[in-house]
């Protein structure tokens, strides 16, 4: 079999239609909220694998809106604050930026190891060690990284809170 | 007139391919008349400055002592050098005379708790400097790639111009954390030095692990990494692919990518291996109870059912990638730019081309000269085709002896891997079992001399298109 072996008459509509057959969705015992909670994602310099995998939860493979999840891009749209990676002490302007720039009534999510405690990548000339550093950290996502079910369970578990 | 790589060659051997050069001797090498090699690296400490080029398909590394806290700069022959003198600066406080460019800080912007944190004279935390008046900035939090990275430019009837890039904020310190430990120690830090090469960094370590310590990873091993590396290639390929293409509103060809990517990651979870393949490398092979051949398996028959709509998708959406960030075939000569964008603009290097056990005939992909978005995608695509291609080439021959002998030891060892998004080189040094000194070079680094010319006349609004395309990595920049 070749790689770009092909599949009899392919059309782009075939391809629309197959999304739905490939769709991977989380646990069917997971609970749908009624409101949807708007989610801004930001990554403080770590190796990146928390804010892709973030990004994977986000994209099409997951259906993050059913859960009552939605990814803005503007932090003024925003609800949570996600936070991956170990807190570079030049990240902390962004850091400060984006909150600022959020709604009143907004909550801050450590994703990953890094973003706790800094993981691996702990305080040095160059790094705060997460954001245990700065503030109290109430809301967290264990992994390194979790896996996209792992954070959709974990934002499933804060919103019922 | 003796030629450059002579003139290294007449220094004095201390590893494998590492040569010792006295003062003259560099200088007689930046100035050496005739064709330059190839660089891949510049890095710089209290005591030494190195470099790393390569001759045809081999590594080469020359040294010199730092003398009052100075060197001759490489960059004075090799631009791109630029980016490591910089660094060495913020690090260690030595300064390269004769450098090209403008000698602005390319890690530390003043944030950082104290300047030169790893000098014998570190002094106290600087001041981070306003970005000059007039200036249009895409803040680190608005370029769309998976780190912090920030550009400030100028706007030119609606075209960017005088592109800078500030790439420190990822920067978190990971080489000198290695620094005292042995091999296996370092490793998970190896592992999580940026996720488009999980497996390629820890491979390009061990690589180099094992060179210094003499050792010859047996034709099992050789086989398993292979077609780790290739699982690898295909995820971030994906990725990659997913992502340019939601910045140019192509939702299906996104949707199709991100499907195959979580159905390999899902598909690497029912054989009980990591979804993205973390820690599976390791020094003595592979992480234990990892069984390779149904793992490749799983992986092939995901990706083949996939292949032609994938195809056909990434033609109808073509187009829109057309002419974006282009890189000219010129430039990434000029700069030595590997991995797929070099490949995408000419350049043909693909260090698994020499590696010993490689089957050769797998790696059809010609690459291209276009040096454009749609060049990158339509090879990111290729390159699949020739990773399945390549892995089923393997599961077909898997173990085979190739009685390579083991390199001298030396406790000196270069490695390189050549990752989804690059090359990716290791250089170490061992004193009694620990790393004395280690050096990383990640293929986003190459990108950097040239991401000005690339983003230049483009319209503000598709620099993240543009970024996103090139695949750069800023945790594998700043480490
Ligand atoms: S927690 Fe792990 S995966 Fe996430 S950013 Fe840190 S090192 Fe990377």
């Amino acid at each position: 079999m070749t790689a770009f072996q092909t599949m009899g008459p392919l059309s782009v509509l075939h391809a629309f239609l197959n999304v739905s057959r490939w769709r991977v969705s989380a646990d069917k015992g997971m609970s749908v909220r009624p409101d949807t909670i708007n989610l801004y994602v930001l990554e403080t310099g770590g190796c990146e694998g928390c804010a892709m995998e973030v990004e994977s939860l986000c994209g099409s493979a997951f259906a993050l809106e059913q859960y009552g999840f939605a990814r803005v891009t503007d932090p003024a749209d925003a609800d949570w604050l996600l936070v991956t990676g170990p807190m570079g002490r030049a990240c902390v302007q962004m850091l400060e930026r984006v909150w600022n720039a959020m709604p009143a009534g907004k909550s801050l999510v450590a994703v990953g190891a890094c973003a706790v405690d800094g993981g691996m990548f702990g305080p040095n000339y160059a790094t705060l060690g997460g954001l245990k550093a700065l503030t109290p950290v109430r809301r967290a996502i264990p992994g390194c990284p979790p896996s996209p079910q792992d954070i959709l369970v974990g934002l499933q578990r804060l919103a019922e809170r | 007139m003796m030629s450059m790589e002579r003139i290294i060659r007449s220094g004095e051997r201390i590893a494998l391919a590492h040569y010792h050069l006295d003062p003259e001797q560099w200088e007689a090498m930046l100035t050496a008349p005739g064709r330059a090699l190839s660089l891949l690296s510049c890095w710089a400490d209290e005591q030494r400055v190195y470099v790393l080029f390569l001759d045809g398909d081999c590594p080469l590394m020359a040294s010199t002592p730092v003398e009052d806290r100075r060197y001759l700069a490489p960059s004075s022959r090799f631009p791109a050098a630029e980016w490591g003198e910089r660094v060495a600066y913020d690090l260690w406080g030595v300064e390269a005379m004769s450098a090209c460019g403008d000698g602005r800080p390319a890690l530390d912007d003043g944030f950082w708790e104290t300047t030169w944190p790893l000098s014998s004279r570190p002094g106290p935390g600087g001041q981070a400097m306003p970005l000059p008046a007039g200036r249009s900035r895409l803040r680190a939090e608005t370029t769309g790639l998976s780190g912090p990275l920030e550009l400030s430019f100028d706007v030119l009837r609606g075209a960017v111009q005088g592109l800078s890039v500030d790439a420190g904020l990822a920067h978190r310190g990971v080489l000198q954390r290695m620094v005292g430990l042995s091999p296996e120690e370092a490793l998970p830090l190896v592992a999580r030095m940026t996720a488009g090469g999980f497996v390629a960094h820890p491979m390009a370590f061990c690589r180099a692990v094992a060179q210094a310590r003499g050792l010859q990873p047996g034709p099992g091993t050789r086989d398993a990494w292979m077609i780790l590396l290739e699982i690898e290639r295909i995820s971030v390929h994906l990725f990659d692919m997913a992502r340019t293409a939601r910045a140019v509103d192509a939702g299906l060809l996104a949707t199709h990518c991100e499907h195959a990517r979580e159905a390999i990651a899902a598909a690497c979870a029912e054989q009980g291996v990591p979804r993205r393949l973390t820690d599976v490398i390791t020094c003595e092979g592979v992480r234990s109870g990892l069984e390779i051949v149904p793992l490749a398996h799983a992986v092939l028959e995901v990706m083949y059912s996939r292949m032609a709509q994938l195809r056909e998708l990434q033609s109808v959406f073509a187009p829109r990638l057309k002419g974006l960030a282009v890189l000219a075939p010129a430039q990434a000569r000029e700069f030595a730019v590997g991995g797929l964008v070099g490949r995408a603009s000419g350049r043909s290097l693909d260090v698994r081309r020499r590696e010993v056990g490689m089957r050769l005939d797998a790696l059809r992909a010609t690459g291209s000269s276009d040096g454009d978005a749609a060049a990158r995608d339509a090879l990111r695509l290729t390159e699949i085709r020739d990773s399945l291609a390549l892995i089923k080439r393997i599961l077909g021959s898997i173990g085979m002896d190739d009685d390579e002998p083991a390199p001298e030891a030396t406790q000196e060892g270069i490695g390189a891997a050549e990752g989804a998004r690059g090359d990716v080189w290791y250089w170490v040094r061992l004193k009694n079992g620990k790393i004395e000194s280690v050096h990383a070079r990640d293929p986003a680094v190459s990108l950097l001399p040239v991401l000005h010319r690339v983003l230049q006349g483009e319209a503000p609004e598709r620099l993240s298109a543009g970024l996103k395309s090139l695949a750069l990595a800023p945790s594998g920049v700043a480490m």
